[in-house]
């Protein structure tokens, strides 16, 4: 291996105790370059699909494959299922699966494993669950055809067959919770137990007789860490062949080493989302204006300077570059304009400003992000009080109790625009108060029942819509970078931090 | 036990700590003001106060010495450089660093005087009830303890820091439970030591309520060890809210200097000098907290560092031996001529304590050595031995013993004079005993390593040398630890340990004073045997003429540091030239009832 | 003295139990939303509801612990509930990391901090004074700051060690050496200092017993008398502190674990003690307790055997 070679060149010169050591470890026994080793921040709860989550992906791809595969680009390409057709009316979803795929047992995949797979996700209560919520019954039609039908259109189905809904596992391993440590899966990995530490190591073998093209490795394993510093220092050392770096420093220190091959990509938006648009905590900003005037308080271009040492991109707008509702105009629609924030504020009937209260997370609300925003707020009159939270219960305050009136996040710019409306604007999860309007109501449903591509002109409408109503108060794109140890080819995944499993390939 | 001419505990003058203090013979009061005085001459604890006191005083007047808000922040600032009144820059928010500092350290040094205060608050009393009182809440408070020191810390504090919010005062109060423990052992340890002690007992007596008790006389002498863990435990409070706020586990909106630590490990690559100044605040802090308590120990143990000495000072001293053609005819087992001791003291002065003592024993004579405690005998006894304690030294003199010259000799010489011709009676038998070692090993090592003897030969030996000091039973006694014997039982095995090489001269301090009183008849008939049975010369270093009259040929009287009389026993007893003799020999008189009057005819024995 | 550790291990599951129950009330107090919190914002209420009930933590307290008591008496730790991973089990993993870390400081702390400190309170002057200052220094760097230089010149720059990671002993013993290296190295920093200081004011003290005196005065070389006598006699506080030492490594190690990227018990419990995970969580709390009482015995053992006096009967 990569690691091990590297840190005996050193040793030579260190004496007898150490020549030692550099004896041993060269027994480690791995071959050249057909192991990767990947270093995450993430953990999956378990390897169960219907607990599956989309930021944990790569850790289910090695063992299970999903229903449609999604390119780096965000396009959809055939996976387990070769094609897919909508009828008319946009609710039903007919797939065409492939008929040599058969599970480690040889139990065969076919419609009604996906069925049962579809209808496990939906009703399994995992954390992405909801996203199956239109799907009223799968018909199996026969082997190789499966019929989805959906309560009403979906755009974003295909995007969730190829997320974590769309993961395939053995319906012969649904009883019981053996998937959850033990999956059973057609993917192209085995889950290799006996090297495999579940909350530290992740230790994939390839598969044989994998139904598809092999991936380029023999051997994956992801590493977790809690700390990104451990990371940038396993990919100096080529013990980590390739990581994601979200933290600017980390960043900073990984494209000073020349042996760290870097790659930005801007994948999150930071800002913050107002919940609350009808007035139920913080009545001000039920008003437009206000909403509007917050957005002309805040200096973006500061924040990106001094927060993320000029990594990214100030934006205005939600939806991410590669969307069809992006509008470059939107980046820039509100300068940072106090002046004019006070007039806002005074023509919406609060010239004294208000007082605001909002969670702070203390991973995500840094010391600086926590004062300027507080003091560009106090330059306006608006008072601006941070409530500390604690991990373990910030989810709890904010969704469940829904204490708070808006809340700054990360949030991530796919590619799919669906997604985001059913997320962040549909009445749900981002928005709990349910707030809307009579312009979003129309659009979305025009956007809802529109042939794949045809609603772009309705979508873009939406999210001008949106920036104008001041429904978010968004600061600017974040780059992240991706870093490898120089012997990895990373493409990065269109709207995903954490690159698809796919997407890992041997430099040249 | 003790007559009115030794108004010390017996065990002062032996042990060697305080011997550097001792020629000046302090009393209660004046001993304090002697500490604050060696504490205050202390480099080390005057650096660290100093140190200290400046941390404290930027800290406590920050306004004082920055006009800016802690908080303020302009991000337009951020990691702006040094000027325009802001002394050190700004941090990556924007703020004042200098600003930071001093506020901050309001928070960090609160936090950890409230970490010391609540483990005080918590564990002082109840150490104090627990050692005072004993009994059953002495056990559960020990059980308490432990429950408490078996916890899980990191699990503790982050446990209640979901539960009663983000800030450094409620962890310092966590970790102030949490150390307490430390507080109580040490509290009830010492005060469940002197509980017995004669004189807590002599307050009940006298009728002082408990609580009087425990104020007037327990808290002083737990005083000194809690002020030294309290320090300490400062200093690890300041340690562990770095260390926390590194975790992520930090101290909310309050500035800190952990926090500020953090922040700059955030921005490491962007601006490495972030780490300096709480670094250094931080360090500097918690190095004078430990220096601090370091001296404090040091001087409240009476041990000064031993300035410019070294290792030398426990040598019999680098001076050349001085020799005086005016000395007359020398003895040819000891002879002793123009001996002074100095001492050097805790702030670097000298005091000589012997000056200038002649003294001469010849082959199977007994000569002995008396005076007052605190006359300079027992230093005098232990030049001869070449073992003065830490500090002293043999300024002046000659020491010819068995015709080689002690004065400037290496270590190594010395050795091999020691234990075959010059061999060391104690005085106090129990603390001349190496607790964690058998008596049997005591008397093998000797022989092993001096006279050569195998492990069987040199347990004959031993075994042969317990029977004769008249140990009832030699296997048992050789099988026992220290603290399993008498002290009667002890001194005759020192007694046997001194004459195991066969010496030539033993040097005798005081060999029975420690001992009950008819003991001390038989240790005394033991002593007049062996002298007598090998003809060995001896020096008795003694302050009770009784035990002279018993066993001395000749006696020299010692006041001061000088001799001030010698002549036979006779000479001495019956008529004494100096009133300072006849005064000793008054004082033995009316003090001492239960002995006999001297007769001469013991003498002529 | 088998009665005495028999008695001392009859006390200690006593503890054991009392702590288990108040590790328990405690971590149940902040009242995470463990539904929510694994399911993520996303969820419906019902859904995280359905979870919490599925953990049965609709249920009472004082009948969860007793439920996680009895299983945990039939060997059954549970599994986590944010990481599925099975309790025993990750223990199993974890423990030989920082049980290698306690292992490699205690015993480089010990030799070092003994040398040093018997150094020092024999030879004072000079010698003291430095020992003194470098074991101060030692102490005043903040931890994690010497814990990434050492990271940064000896693993990334000079490349000599690995930078993060553990190798199983059974897997490479040589692997095993170097990864836990430089994390030893890190964590003994500090913990000379302390027990070095410890040692020579103890040596110090028993140099200035009337025993030594004696003893020299046997003519016996005062390198023997420093080695067999004074070192047994000075050891006991020196050994206290070293066992409290090793104690707090089980929680204490988490920087070096976290710099290091070593999966050990440290790192463990401020992660899932943040989250409230609580069946791990008493997983380390049982292991952490369980490695105190029989530490302490250790020590008390140890204490007994080199001070005779101290013995039990």
């Amino acid at each position: 291996m990569q690691t091990k070679t590297r840190v005996n060149a050193g040793v030579a010169a260190t004496g007898a105790l150490v020549l030692m050591l550099a004896g041993c470890s060269t027994g480690g026994g791995d071959t050249g370059s057909s192991s990767l080793t990947i270093g995450s921040m993430t953990v999956p709860q378990s390897l169960d699909p219907a607990e599956a989550m989309g930021s944990a992906l790569p850790y289910f791809q090695a063992v299970y494959d999903t229903l449609v595969k999604r390119e780096p680009d965000g396009g959809y390409t055939p996976m387990l299922a070769t094609e897919w057709t909508y009828d008319e009316s946009l609710t039903e979803l007919t797939l065409t699966l492939r008929d040599d795929v058969t599970f480690d047992d040889g139990t065969p995949f076919d419609a009604e494993a996906v069925k049962a797979n579809l209808e496990r996700f939906r009703d399994g209560g995992g954390g992405q669950a909801q996203t199956l919520a239109l799907l009223e019954e799968v018909e199996a039609v026969d082997g190789t055809t499966a019929v989805l039908h959906l309560a009403q259109p979906n755009p974003a189905m295909l995007y969730y067959l190829s997320d974590a809904a769309g993961l395939m596992a053995n319906p012969a391993a649904f009883d019981g919770d053996s998937l959850t440590t033990d999956p059973d899966g057609t993917g192209p990995y085995e889950l290799d137990k006996g090297r495999t530490a579940v909350g530290t190591t992740w230790a994939y073998t390839r598969a044989e007789d994998y139904w598809g093209e092999d991936l380029p490795y023999e051997e994956i394993a992801i590493n977790l860490f809690d700390n990104e510093n451990a990371i940038v220092n396993g990919v100096r050392t080529g013990q980590i062949n390739a990581a994601l770096l979200q933290d600017v420093d980390q960043q900073a220190v990984a494209e000073t080493d020349p042996d760290v091959a870097t790659q930005p990509q801007a994948i999150d938006y930071q800002g913050i989302i107002l919940f609350d648009r009808d007035g139920h905590i913080t009545p001000e900003l039920a008003e437009p204006g206000v909403r509007q005037a917050i957005n002309h308080a805040i200096d973006r271009e500061t924040m990106l300077e001094q927060l993320r040492d000029g990594q990214g991109e100030v934006t205005n707008q939600i939806f991410g570059t590669e969307s069809d509702a992006y509008d470059p105009e939107l980046d820039t629609y509100y300068d940072h304009d106090p002046e004019r924030a006070r007039e806002l504020l005074a023509d919406a009937g609060y010239p004294d400003g208000f007082e605001l209260t909002l969670p702070r997370m203390s991973q995500i609300v840094t010391d600086p992000m926590a004062t300027s925003l507080q003091s560009d707020l106090a330059e306006i009159g608006i008072d601006l009080t941070w409530d500390n939270l604690d991990q373990g219960s910030a989810l709890n305050s904010i969704f469940t109790e829904q204490a708070y009136p808006g809340m700054v996040m990360n949030n991530a710019q796919l590619a799919e625009d669906w997604v985001t409306v059913t997320e962040l604007v549909l009445p749900g999860t981002f928005n709990f108060f349910g707030a809307t309007d009579d312009t979003i109501e129309d659009l979305v449903e025009t956007i809802r029942s529109a042939p794949e591509g045809e609603a772009a002109d309705e979508v873009r409408a939406l999210n001008r819509h949106l920036v104008e109503q001041g429904w978010f108060v968004p600061f600017y794109r974040m780059t992240y970078l991706h870093v490898s140890d120089g012997t990895v080819d990373v493409e990065p995944q269109s709207g995903m931090a954490v690159p698809s499993l796919y997407n890992y390939a041997p430099a040249e | 036990m003790s007559t009115s001419v030794t108004p010390s505990t017996p065990s002062t003058p032996s042990t060697p700590g305080t011997a550097v203090t001792s020629p000046t013979a302090p009393t209660g009061p004046k001993r304090r003001s002697g500490t604050a005085r060696r504490f205050l001459t202390s480099p080390q604890a005057l650096g660290a106060s100093l140190v200290l006191a400046a941390v404290v005083v930027l800290v406590v007047f920050a306004p004082l010495f920055t006009a800016h808000d802690p908080n303020a922040a302009d991000l337009k600032d951020a990691f702006g450089a040094p000027g325009g009144g802001h002394l050190l820059g700004f941090d990556s928010s924007g703020r004042d660093v200098w600003s930071r500092l001093l506020h901050g350290g309001r928070n960090t040094l609160g936090g950890a005087l409230l970490a010391v205060a609540v483990a005080l608050a918590v564990g002082v009393p109840t150490g104090l009830a627990a050692g005072y009182y004993g009994g059953w809440f002495d056990s559960v408070s020990n059980w308490w303890v432990n429950l408490v020191m078996a916890l899980p810390a990191m699990v503790v504090l982050l446990a209640t820091r979901a539960v009663l919010g983000t800030t450094v005062w409620v962890l310092m109060v966590v970790l102030g439970v949490l150390v307490a423990p430390g507080f109580y052992r040490l509290v009830r340890g010492t005060v469940a030591a002197m509980r017995g002690e004669l004189y807590v007992d002599a307050a009940r007596v006298f009728g002082l309520r408990d609580s009087r008790i425990i104020v007037r006389h327990v808290l002083v002498v737990v005083r000194a060890p809690v002020i030294i863990q309290g320090a300490l435990v400062a200093g690890m409070a300041i340690g562990l809210q770095a260390g926390l706020e590194f975790l992520g586990i930090g101290s909310g909106d309050l500035p800190t200097w952990g926090a500020m630590l953090n922040e700059a490990f955030t921005n490491i690559q962007r601006a490495p000098v972030f780490m300096l100044w709480p670094g250094l605040a931080l360090g500097l802090t918690s190095a004078a907290l430990v220096l601090l308590a370091a001296s404090l120990r040091d001087v409240l143990e009476d041990r000064g560092t031993a300035p410019a000495t070294g290792r030398g000072a426990r040598r019999l001293g680098a001076d050349a031996p001085t020799t005086l053609d005016s000395a007359g005819e020398r003895a040819d087992l000891l002879s002793v001529r123009d001996l002074a001791v100095t001492y050097t003291l805790a702030d670097g002065s000298s005091r000589e304590v012997v000056h200038g003592v002649d003294l001469d024993v010849r082959r199977g004579e007994v000569l002995g050595l008396v005076g007052e405690s605190g006359s300079g005998k027992t230093q005098t006894a232990f030049s001869v031995l070449g073992l003065l304690p830490e500090g002293g030294r043999v300024s002046r003199g000659s020491i010819l013993l068995d015709g080689t010259e002690v004065v400037g000799s290496a270590e190594k010489e010395m050795r091999n004079l020691r234990g075959d011709t010059v061999a060391y009676v104690p005085q106090e038998p129990m603390s001349n005993l190496d607790p964690a070692f058998t008596i049997g090993d005591h008397l093998t090592e000797p022989l092993r390593v001096k006279l050569g003897l195998s492990r069987t030969q040199a347990r004959a030996r031993a075994l042969d040398l317990l029977r004769q000091v008249e140990i009832p039973d030699p296997e048992r006694t050789f099988r026992s630890h220290p603290h399993q014997i008498s002290g009667g039982m002890a001194q005759r095995v020192l007694i046997a340990g001194a004459i195991s090489c066969d010496p030539d001269l033993l040097v005798a301090d005081e060999p029975t004073t420690a001992l009950d009183v008819t003991v001390q008849a038989e240790v005394l008939g033991l002593l007049r045997r062996l002298q007598a049975e090998r003809g060995m010369g001896v020096l008795l270093v003694t302050h009770n003429l009784g035990v002279v009259a018993d066993l001395c040929d000749r006696v020299a009287v010692m006041r001061q540091g000088r001799i001030v009389e010698v002549g036979t026993t006779e000479q001495i007893l019956r008529d004494p030239q100096e009133d300072y003799t006849r005064g000793l020999l008054d004082a033995v008189l009316d003090d001492t009832p239960a002995r006999e009057p001297w007769q001469p005819r013991e003498a002529a024995q | 003295m088998t009665s005495f550790i028999l008695r001392r291990l009859g006390s200690g599951l006593l503890l054991l139990v009392v702590i288990s129950a108040l590790a328990y009330l405690l971590l149940s107090l902040p009242g995470t939303d463990v539904g929510r919190h694994v399911l993520g914002p996303a969820a419906p209420q019902d859904a995280v509801d359905a979870h919490n009930a599925g953990l049965g933590l609709d249920r009472p307290v004082a009948v969860r612990y007793l439920d996680w008591l009895t299983s945990a008496l039939q060997g059954d730790l549970g599994r986590s509930w944010f990481t599925s991973e099975d309790v025993s089990l990750a223990l199993a993993n974890r423990l030989p990391v920082t049980f290698s870390l306690m292992i490699g400081v205690t015993l480089v702390t010990a030799v070092v901090s003994f040398g040093l400190g018997v150094w020092a309170g024999v030879r004072r002057g000079a010698v003291d004074r430095a020992v003194q200052l470098v074991s101060v220094f030692g102490y005043a760097l903040p931890g994690f700051l010497v814990t990434l230089i050492i990271v940064l010149v000896f693993a990334v720059r000079l490349g000599w060690f690995p930078a993060i990671g553990y190798t199983p002993f059974s897997r490479s013993p040589g692997g095993w050496l170097a990864t836990v290296t430089l994390p030893v190295l890190s964590l003994s920093v500090a913990g000379i200092a302390g027990v070095a200081q410890q040692v020579r004011s103890s040596v110090i003290d028993v140099m200035g017993r009337d025993y030594v005196r004696t003893l020299r005065a046997r003519g016996l070389p005062t390198s023997r008398v420093v080695f067999r006598h004074v070192l047994r006699n000075a050891a006991t506080p020196g050994l206290t502190v070293l066992g409290m030492q090793f104690v707090g490594l089980l929680g204490g190690a988490v920087i070096v674990e976290q710099i290091f990227g070593l999966p050990g018990i440290g790192a463990m419990t401020v992660q899932y003690t943040t989250r409230g995970d609580i069946p791990v969580i008493m997983g380390v709390v049982m292991v952490s307790v369980i490695g105190v009482i029989l530490i302490n015995l250790l020590v008390d053992v140890l204490v007994g055997w080199l001070n005779p006096k101290a013995r039990v009967a």
